[in-house]
This record gives C-alpha cells, sequence and structure tokens, in this order.
C-alpha cells in the first residue's frame, strides 16, 4: 500500500515528497505537468522586499531586505494569516537548512543573509539561497558583461548601464559572435547551456573573451554555464583568471531547470514513484479522512488509494485556483474552503501596481496545515496543504513563493511523518 | 486540403491551444529540438503555428516532430502539443506519403513477406551493400537497427501451446502486436507464461496491427481502418482486461486512436479502457499484494528505459516499481527522454542521425551501467537500443519469467 501521495511537483510537492520518502514513507507523486521551477530564477528567495508601513501596495520605497531573520518577527506581526505566521521562525530556519543540505552540489549553505544576485536587466535582487555561480563579489569595481548575438533575451550594453547604478560598479557590455551550435542564429539560454556542457565550447568561449574584452574584476555572463554540472563555470573561471556570476534569463531559465532536474532525481533515488502527465480530477473519503484520489489517466480514470495526502497544487497559475464566469474563486480539486474573499478591497482592481487582492486568495488550514472550514473545523485530518495554495501571500512582490514552498513543504512532511510510524512493506 | 472529419475531430485538441502561456516548458523538454536546429520547436510548431493553420500547411519544420509526446505529458497548462502536431503532420503529407513510409508503417506485412524467408530476410539486412541499396532507393538508413525475422510466428506457438496449470483466478486477453507476432516472438511466449503461472487463464483471439505506425506516418485513413478492426477482433470476453507487452500498440488504444484520428468508436474506446501494459497489471496485482512472492535472486544491475509511448500514457514508470521485487536485481533509470527510434522515425535516411544523437545519451547510460544487458517496454525501442550498444535489451517480463523460474521449462 502506498502511504502518502503528493499532488504537483513544484517546489513544494518536490520538497515533500522527498521527505517523506526518506523519512521512510512510501510516497507516490502525482503531477500534471512540470511545476513552476525551470520558470524560476534558480536561487531560493525567503524574503526580498517589504513595504513601508501602512501600504499594501508596492512602491519606489519598498525597502530591499538585507537580513531576511531579523526582517522575519516584524513581517509575521504585520501579516497574521501570511504562512510565515502560521509556521513560525525556527520551522522555516530549518527547512531551509535542510534544503541547502539536500542540494550541496546546487546550493550553497546560506551565511543567514540575503545575495543580491543580478537578472538580466542588471537590478540587483535579494534572495537567500544562491547557486555557486551566482555569488556577487561586494570588491567588484569594473565589469565585463557578455552576450551572445544569437541569443536575443540578453541585451550586455542595457545591464551593463544598468548595472552602474544599481551595483555602483563601471561596467562595460560586450556581444560575442559564437552560435551554440551550428549556424544557429537563434538560441535559447538552454541550447547554450548544452553547448557548454562540452568542454570544447567552453575553450572556444575563452578564447573569444581573452580576445575581445578589456581587462576587468569581474564577467557577468547569462546563466549558461552547464546544465548537467557546473563545471563548465569552473573550467571557464579558471582558464579566464577572473570571477564569473551568471545572471538568470527569462525562461527557460537554466538555473531554475538544475534545481529542477536535481530535486526530481532526488525524489526518484529517494524512493518516490513519480506519476507525470494526468491529471488528479476527484477524490473519495469518509468522515475527515481521505481516502484516495483519483487520476485521469490514458484511456480511463484509476484510483490512487493512501493513508495520507499533500496537495501542492500551486495557484491560479497551474490551475488549481481557478475564477468562474461569475467572478467566484474555487479551489478545483477538492472544493476546500478560501480565505481572503470577503475584504473591503475588490478582488481586481484597475491598478495595474497594486497587490491585487486575489493574489491572497488561499486554502485555509489549521497550523498543521490541515484544511479548515469557516468554522475552525478540519476538513480532512490526513490532507496538508502547502505552497502556492495557502493564502494572504503575494509571493512574487515579496519574494517569498520559495520559501513558502519550501518551509510549508517541510513542516507538512515532518508532521505526518511524526503522526505514523512507518508501514512495512509485505 | 485535409480530409474534414479528421480534421474537425481536432477540434479540441486545437481548442487547447489558447491554454498556452508561452512559458517554454515544452522545449526544455523536447528531445528533437535539443540535438538538432532543423526543428523548430514543440511550441513553435504547436500552439503558435496551429492558430494560423485551417487545413493549410505553414511550417515545414514540423516533419522533423518525431511525436515522442514529451511535450504534452509536461506542458502544465494541458495544451495537446503533440496531439496538434501528429494532425498537422498527416495533413502536410496527405498525398504524397513516400514509398519508404508506406513501406515501414505496416509490419505485419513485412513480417509475413520474411518468416517464410527468415534466414534469407536476415541475411539481406545485415548485409552492407544490400542496405546500402535499400538506403538509396528507399530510404531507409543503412545503419537503422531493423528486427530480426523469426522461422516461426508467435500464433505457431499459441496453436500448440497447453497451459502447464490450471488457472486460479479467471480469464485475461491477450494483445501481441505485430511485432509479437513476428519478431519478438519470444517476449509475447513469456508474457503469456508469466500470466498463466500467476494463475490467469489466457485467451488470444486472432489479431492485426493497431495501426500505429501508419497514424504516425500520417496515412490516417488506413489507420483508423486497422484500430478498429483490432478493437472488434480483441472485444471477446468484454469483462476482462486485455494484457498486452506492446506499450506501444497500447498507447494507440488508450488514447492515439481518440485524441489524434477522433475515432469516436464505442468498440476502440472500450477496448482502450480495458488494457493494460503488462507491467502496469502486474504492479496492480502487487499493490494488492496478489502477486506470488517467491521471486528467485537476480545478481545483476542493468539500465532501465522507460518509451516514450510508456509515458505518454500517463501512468508513470510501472516497470521500476515491479522489478524492485525481484531480490539482488538492480534497476537504474536511464532517465533518458527517447531512445530516438520513435517508432519509424529513426529508420529514415534523412532522420538517422538525428534520432542516433537523440539517444546518444541513453545509449551511453546503457554502457556504462551495464553493456550486456539492458531493459525496455517497447520493441522497436530495444532494436534501437540493442543496435547502438551491442547490449541484449529485454522487455521487463524477461526477468520476471527468469525470476520466477519459468527459463528453464
Ligand atoms: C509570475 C510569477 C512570478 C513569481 N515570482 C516569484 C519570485 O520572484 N520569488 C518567489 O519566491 N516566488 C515567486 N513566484 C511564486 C513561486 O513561483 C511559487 O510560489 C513556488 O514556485 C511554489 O510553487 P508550488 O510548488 O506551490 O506550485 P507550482 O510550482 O505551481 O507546482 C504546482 C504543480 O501542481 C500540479 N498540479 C496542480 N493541480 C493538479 C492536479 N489536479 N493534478 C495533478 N497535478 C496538479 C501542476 O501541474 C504543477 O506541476 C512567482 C509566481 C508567479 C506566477
Ligand atoms: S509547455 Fe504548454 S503552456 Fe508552456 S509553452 Fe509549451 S504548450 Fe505552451
Amino acid at each position: 500500500m502506498t502511504d502518502t501521495i503528493v499532488v504537483g511537483a513544484g517546489l513544494a510537492g518536490l520538497a515533500a515528497a522527498i521527505r517523506l520518502a526518506q523519512g521512510g514513507h512510501k510516497v507516490s507523486l502525482l503531477t500534471f505537468g512540470l511545476g513552476g521551477l525551470p520558470l524560476g530564477q534558480g536561487s531560493i528567495d525567503l524574503l526580498g522586499y517589504t513595504h513601508p508601513a501602512g501600504s499594501s501596495h508596492p512602491t519606489a520605497d519598498d525597502q530591499a531586505v538585507a537580513d531576511p531573520w531579523a526582517a522575519l518577527p516584524g513581517f509575521i506581526a504585520a501579516h497574521p494569516g501570511h504562512p510565515y505566521a502560521l509556521l513560525g521562525t525556527d520551522t522555516i530556519k530549518a527547512s531551509l537548512a535542510w534544503l541547502a543540505e539536500l542540494l550541496p552540489d546546487w546550493l550553497l549553505p546560506s551565511d543567514g543573509v540575503n545575495h543580491l544576485v543580478p537578472t538580466a536587466l542588471g537590478a540587483m535582487r535579494p534572495t537567500l539561497l544562491i547557486q555557486p555561480t551566482m555569488s556577487w563579489p561586494s570588491d567588484a569595481k569594473s565589469v565585463a558583461v557578455i552576450g551572445f548575438q544569437q541569443l536575443k533575451d540578453f541585451f550586455p550594453e542595457l545591464m551593463a548601464k544598468n548595472l552602474t547604478q544599481t551595483a555602483q560598479v563601471s561596467a562595460k557590455g560586450y556581444l560575442l559572435d559564437l552560435p551554440a551550435r551550428d549556424q544557429e542564429v537563434d538560441s535559447s539560454a538552454l541550447r547554450y547551456a548544452n553547448a557548454a556542457d562540452h568542454p570544447d565550447f567552453v575553450s572556444r568561449l575563452a578564447a573569444m573573451i581573452k580576445a575581445t574584452i578589456e581587462p576587468a574584476d569581474l564577467i557577468v555572463l547569462p546563466a549558461m554555464l552547464g546544465l548537467a554540472s557546473l563545471d563548465p563555470w569552473r573550467s571557464l573561471e579558471s582558464t579566464l583568471g577572473t570571477r564569473i556570476v551568471e545572471a538568470h534569463l527569462a525562461p527557460p531559465s537554466v538555473p531554475g531547470l538544475r534545481l529542477n532536474q536535481a530535486l526530481t532525481r532526488l525524489a526518484q533515488a529517494s524512493g518516490v514513484r513519480l506519476i507525470i502527465g494526468s491529471k488528479v480530477i476527484g477524490y473519495e473519503g469518509e468522515g475527515d479522512c481521505l481516502r484516495g484520489v483519483t487520476l485521469h489517466q490514458a484511456g480511463r480514470d484509476q484510483f490512487y488509494g493512501a493513508d495520507q495526502f499533500v496537495y501542492a497544487g500551486g495557484s491560479f497559475e497551474s490551475g488549481s485556483l481557478t475564477v468562474d464566469s461569475h467572478g467566484l474563486v474555487h479551489e478545483s480539486l477538492f472544493h476546500l474552503p478560501l480565505v481572503g474573499l470577503g475584504g473591503d478591497r475588490p478582488l481586481i482592481d484597475g491598478d495595474y501596481w497594486s497587490d491585487q487582492a486575489i493574489f491572497k486568495v488561499g486554502v485555509a488550514t489549521n497550523a498543521q496545515l490541515a484544511p479548515i472550514n469557516p468554522d475552525g473545523q478540519i476538513v480532512w485530518s490526513n490532507l496538508r496543504v502547502v505552497g502556492g495554495l495557502l493564502p494572504a501571500a503575494v509571493r512574487w512582490t515579496e519574494k517569498s513563493g520559495d520559501g513558502i514552498a519550501v518551509s510549508s513543504a517541510f513542516a507538512a512532511a515532518t508532521d505526518l511523518l511524526n503522526q505514523t510510524s512507518p508501514k512495512k512493506d509485505n | 486540403m485535409f480530409e474534414a472529419a479528421s480534421y474537425e475531430s481536432n477540434l479540441l485538441a486545437r481548442a487547447s491551444l489558447d491554454s498556452c502561456v508561452k512559458c517554454t516548458i515544452c522545449e526544455t523538454q523536447c528531445p528533437v529540438m535539443a540535438v538538432t536546429p532543423l526543428f523548430s520547436g514543440p511550441k513553435y510548431v504547436g500552439p503558435q503555428a496551429e492558430r494560423y493553420r485551417s487545413g493549410l500547411t505553414v511550417d515545414h519544420s514540423l516533419d522533423y516532430c518525431s511525436s515522442c509526446g514529451t511535450c504534452s505529458l509536461v506542458c502544465p497548462q494541458g495544451v495537446e502539443i503533440a496531439e496538434l502536431n501528429s494532425v498537422a503532420r498527416a495533413a502536410m503529407k496527405k498525398g504524397h506519403t513516400p514509398l519508404r513510409d508506406q513501406l515501414v508503417s505496416r509490419t505485419s506485412l513485412l513480417g509475413q513477406m520474411m518468416k517464410p524467408v527468415a534466414p534469407l530476410a536476415n541475411a539481406v539486412l545485415a548485409n552492407r551493400p544490400s542496405r546500402w541499396l535499400i538506403e538509396k532507393t528507399i530510404g531507409i538508413h543503412r545503419n537503422a537497427a531493423m528486427p530480426t525475422a523469426q522461422r516461426h510466428s508467435f500464433s505457431d506457438w499459441w496453436r500448440h501451446h497447453r497451459p502447464s496449470k490450471a488457472p486460479t483466478r479467471g480469464k485475461v486477453v491477450y494483445f501481441h502486436g505485430c511485432a509479437g507476432q513476428y519478431f519478438e516472438v519470444e517476449t509475447s511466449i513469456k508474457t503469456v507464461e508469466v500470466l498463466e503461472f500467476i494463475g490467469y487463464e489466457v485467451v488470444c483471439p486472432d489479431q492485426g496491427c493497431c495501426g500505429l505506425p501508419l497514424q504516425s506516418n500520417g496515412l490516417f485513413d488506413t489507420a483508423r481502418k486497422y484500430v478498429r478492426r483490432l478493437a472488434e477482433q480483441l472485444n471477446v470476453e468484454v469483462e476482462v482486461p486485455i494484457i498486452a507487452s506492446a506499450s506501444s500498440c497500447v498507447t494507440m488504444l488508450k488514447h492515439e486512436a481518440h485524441d489524434i484520428m477522433g475515432v469516436d468508436d464505442p468498440t476502440v474506446l472500450q477496448a482502450g479502457q480495458r488494457i493494460r501494459e503488462v507491467s502496469e497489471f502486474l504492479l496492480s496485482l502487487a499493490d494488492a499484494g496478489t502477486l506470488p512472492g517467491d521471486l528467485a535472486p537476480i545478481h545483476q544491475t542493468v539500465a532501465y528505459h522507460a518509451p516514450c509511448q510508456l509515458k505518454g500514457q500517463g501512468m508513470g514508470k510501472p516497470a521500476l516499481a515491479l522489478l524492485s521485487l525481484i531480490p539482488q536485481l538492480t534497476v537504474i533509470d536511464a532517465e533518458a527522454t527517447c531512445c530516438g527510434i520513435a517508432g519509424t522515425y529513426g529508420v529514415k535516411k534523412e532522420k538517422y542521425a538525428i534520432g542516433q544523437a537523440v539517444g546518444r545519451e541513453l545509449f551511453e547510460a546503457v554502457e556504462r551501467i551495464n553493456p550486456q544487458l539492458a531493459v525496455c517496454d517497447t520493441e522497436t525501442c530495444r532494436w534501437q537500443i540493442a543496435a547502438a550498444t551491442g547490449a541484449t535489451v529485454v522487455h521487463p517480463i524477461s526477468l520476471l519469467h527468469q525470476a520466477w523460474g519459468l527459463d528453464q521449462d
């Protein structure tokens, strides 16, 4: 018998599945498509920005958070329904340390403060756990930003110009004429990463850089220095004798793909049964005990029974929250009660830049992340709701989506592991 | 112009294109796009180009899509990318399908032709000058993997077969597929023997081709006839599951006949509901605790490749969990997207090199993990992996057959 079913293979679902499997549970991970990791920046955000007191809008006065652990208690006090308030600082801290230990090849251990990493436009964005290729040396004074004529998502001169303000450096942009393969004139960063996985491409790149650029303290390249490993980045740094930082681009995001690949492999290596490509469309249960879910497979619908369940379906972006033609919001799989609907603001207002109220809608849970109804009664005692489905956060302006995913998955898995002693296979 | 009925039956798949958010996830997983700039990718020829098609072709790079279906599997928005592309390609090639594509689409015919002259056929296919001639005249690449003709078909065996013990748990219908009839006869025999060993009475009606190779070569009209006829033939003992060891043919019945060719026939849909890949079936028994447990150890480490067509059924990789029941056997998922054969794609002269490049990571994994023995559920993929690596590549059922001590009989 399967002990636990996890629905959704984004950051939250993968993290929950791995922790449960490593804790001895038999886990099936059911997911419709890939989750959001390949679209993200490939670092782990905890808390990046806070609004000035009294403002619910992101504004130019938003504060980039330097020390998220110092900022968190105040943030929690100001956001009582926020997942971070439910989980508490200790759990959040433990979860991020756990994730960094899980991915030693890909994430640097945290030094407790936010790093500032460059975006493709040259903004410096605050984030907690970074890949080794993202570490910006604070002593860098001169920067060479290098792009490729055939990589049309990256404009070195624009980035260089912006960096002079955002990072207080002198910076110059260069465009190299180096196709990712053959004569291809329009390649994504992923094709460059595939190319860079072969040492001969890295040698050609090194030679071209040496021949082209003026000396600089730091080289910035689009994030493409390896998908299979970070060896291409290491070898280029040592050949050139200059530090290199990667800037992440619009999707497909190579750093995001690295994390997705690493976590998916880890899940499988931990014994997780991964079932991709079918949607969970129904469930069965009695009283407050869920018995199983129905998977819409090719040919027929198949029932999967389990003892425990984690729902990591994401949010509007992945279809687990929907808005119907009457403007009503629904959780689309278990029809769970939602919070955040009855505020004094309309769900969607005309201000493009505001934190639209609809984005704070999410599934109501207790502190154990079990879904509850408006009376506070538990709907399904053996179900935990994690990640983007949780309410009261605007994940992209706070830069909290990754942290919520990891800490809620960690807390839910820990709780479920504590509740059961692993069943023996027979 | 394309036959109206087929195009309309594609309306549902077309409707899904509006769900595309241009996230590029399909592009990151497409195995063809990763190795050649000749294919502009699933998002581009799928939801993007489809907007401009109304039965007309707008982009010929579509022909380089191998129909592996990976894009549809990974798309988080439910866009039926591969299905759209298959229909559009059929429309593009309608009326000028090369003789070569007509020929490689008819597995049964090839099997029937080769069987009486099996040693000669095998010799011709192993002969370099004759393969050169075949490449020049027909367009099948000289190095492409070819099946080995057998002197006896599965039916020859089945006619004389008597179960070695009385059934203890009801009936199943066995579907062998064309390759299982003429080329992969041993896999078919072992599947029947395993099913009988665990207590089933196996029923095996006369049966033809499911039409999958015709479908993937755009020959929808004939393919529809084939799949309808097959569903009629399998329409015996309607209460019991149909078990198959040919995973790509299972895909055809489970969803491609309906989702790509618009076949709405109740008999076909019903066969699609009843059919189970043999590993899927045995794993469900294992999960229910009703599979005999007395499996002898196999002291081996092997690579396993889950074929695209099997992954496309959206049920994960049942063989992995199933084979983990065999003591001492270490099965390592090669985690390759595709072996590059994609049915008949990789045998074609102009696509052979792409198919080899697609399969390279898998071939390297096989060579690293165990260059002698590898495991894969689909026959054309097994031929491809075997030709590229020199390994013996078996269906998962072979290892179970061995572990249950049935090899000696
Ligand atoms: C535009 C945008 C920008 C963002 N920017 C940031 C940022 O800068 N920083 C930050 O920290 N966060 C950001 N976020 C949020 C962050 O991406 C997510 O919160 C985080 O990735 C957690 O995702 P998840 O695992 O909960 O869900 P997802 O990654 O969305 O995964 C959900 C998975 O569940 C599957 N699924 C859903 N329903 C079903 C079903 N019924 N059956 C089977 N499978 C199902 C889906 O296919 C998907 O694979 C952003 C989000 C968006 C939309
Ligand atoms: S994965 Fe789906 S939604 Fe994303 S680009 Fe491809 S078709 Fe569009």
